[in-house]
């Protein structure tokens, strides 16, 4: 029994070894520097799931990949009021942006802006109805795509602070309410 | 008689958006847009900067009054054929390995007198055409052999898959897993396996009538993505570029690119 102990701590540790190894190592650092205090300021502020990312080149192998899930799981907030759906009019302003969601530059759907083919085909998302899941996992995704598509080029929108939970659930509504355009008008492709 | 009408209307109205509809291939798109514009004009605006760059290269300037004929860029001074497929690479007189743009740079410096803080950029960008003019159809022979460039190209490696900013960009992220794919109007590039893609710097650009060499380009790749770009001859673009390069190597120069 001890000995499964040891074993088990040995390999603890041997994995905590491999996934702290920081990517960034002294000589990139200097190199990175010399590239500008701005460069190096946002690229030497590389969090720990980038890094992992970086370094497995986006295809994260098995032994780190559960924690991984679990640690972009756990730190997802909801809005205040609990509600995962809101205003589907102020959602499509955000989907529709550049400078916001941004999200028609991947996704077909949009009936107001030609779709890219980068992530999967959104249209007609609302036929999946509303139920309690549906929202949940819609919300969760856009909240923070790699707690279930790991390392994918999708920004982890509420993560990474780039929308605040109530506009993620606006973008919910966009998706998913049955009045939306994006249910109800033909989307826009090439 | 109506519906033979109506067919040949719709026949019609499909080979007018066939001939309206942009080249889905971004390659040959570019090679309609040139072609055009040499109809129209006669010229094309970037032999407008390989001359002016070229009066550049030739005129004495500078606190010492010197031109930069003498500038050496790999193949000994004054040898100025092909010499952008081999760049960049490690030089002995500044002890760095330099791209198109620093060794340049360098040269305004030291043959020129020049201090760093006077050199225009738009004329590094000017002479960096006329060069590539004069490396046109070579082959890029870029191989890092050196130390310094091998240990630099490890380091640009490393670069091109390091994710970080708000957006968790690199630039292998689009460039090596969404190859062919679109979000905008063109597919993102394979930078891996066409040797095109860095065979075609500096390039002029149609879309925004801009002359840009690798180094503009990669600094747009970090902005768009909402990074600050690294300073215009740093150590990271260069490493980028050395990286870049020496994936094109066996590609043949297609210079100045003319691209969307």
């Amino acid at each position: 029994m001890r000995h499964l102990y040891l074993l088990l701590f040995a390999l603890l540790v041997s994995v905590s070894a491999q996934t702290s190894t920081p990517y960034i190592t002294p000589e990139l650092q200097r190199l990175i520097q010399s590239g500008g205090k701005s460069y190096s300021d946002t690229l030497l502020k590389q969090a720990a799931d980038q890094a992992l990312c970086s370094r497995y080149r986006n295809r994260l192998p098995p032994e780190v990949l559960g924690s991984f899930i679990e640690e972009q799981r756990k730190a997802i907030k909801y809005p205040a009021d609990g509600r995962l759906m809101g205003d589907w009019k102020r959602g499509e302003a955000i989907y529709n942006t550049l400078a916001r969601g941004n999200c028609f530059s991947c996704h077909v759907g949009s009936p107001l802006n030609i779709g890219g083919n980068v992530g999967p085909s959104l249209e007609k998302y609302g036929q999946r109805g509303t139920s309690e899941a549906i929202q949940r996992y819609t919300y969760e995704v856009i909240y923070n795509a790699w707690a279930y598509f790991p390392c994918t080029v999708m920004y982890r929108f509420g993560h990474n602070g780039l929308l605040k939970p109530e506009e993620i659930a606006d973008v919910v509504a966009y998706l998913l309410d049955p009045a939306s355009d994006f249910n109800t008008k033909p989307a826009l492709r090439r | 008689m109506s519906r033979l009408w109506r067919l040949a209307a719709a026949a019609l109205a499909f080979l007018a958006l066939l001939a309206f509809a942009q080249e889905d291939d971004p390659y040959k798109e570019a090679e309609k847009q040139k072609r055009q514009l040499l109809e129209q004009s006669g010229v094309l605006p970037s032999d407008l900067f390989v001359e002016q760059g070229e009066r550049l290269f030739k005129t004495k300037r500078g606190p010492k009054q010197a031109s930069l004929e003498a500038c050496d860029f790999g193949r000994g001074p004054g040898k100025l054929e092909g010499v952008v497929g081999r760049l960049p690479r490690y030089f002995f007189d500044t002890r760095r390995v330099e791209d198109l743009d620093s060794r340049i740079r360098t040269c305004m410096i030291q043959l020129q007198g020049f201090k760093p803080e006077e050199i225009r950029r738009s004329d590094v960008v000017a002479i960096a055409f006329y060069l590539a003019s004069l490396s046109n159809e070579r082959p890029v022979t870029v191989t890092p052999l050196m130390p310094q460039e091998r240990a630099l190209y490890a380091l640009g490696e490393k670069l091109f898959y390091l994710r970080a900013g708000p957006r968790d960009m690199s630039c292998a992220t689009c460039h090596v897993t969404y190859v062919g794919r679109r979000a905008g109007v063109l597919p993102y590039s394979d930078l891996l396996n066409d040797k095109r893609v860095a065979s075609h710097w500096p390039a002029y650009r149609y879309s925004n009538d801009q002359a840009w060499t690798m180094a503009d380009r990669i600094r747009a790749c970090y902005s768009v993505l909402g990074m600050p770009a690294p300073d215009f001859y740093s150590e990271p673009i260069i490493a980028l570029t050395l990286f870049l390069n020496a994936q094109a190597r066996g590609g043949r120069m297609d210079l100045p690119g003319f691209i969307r």
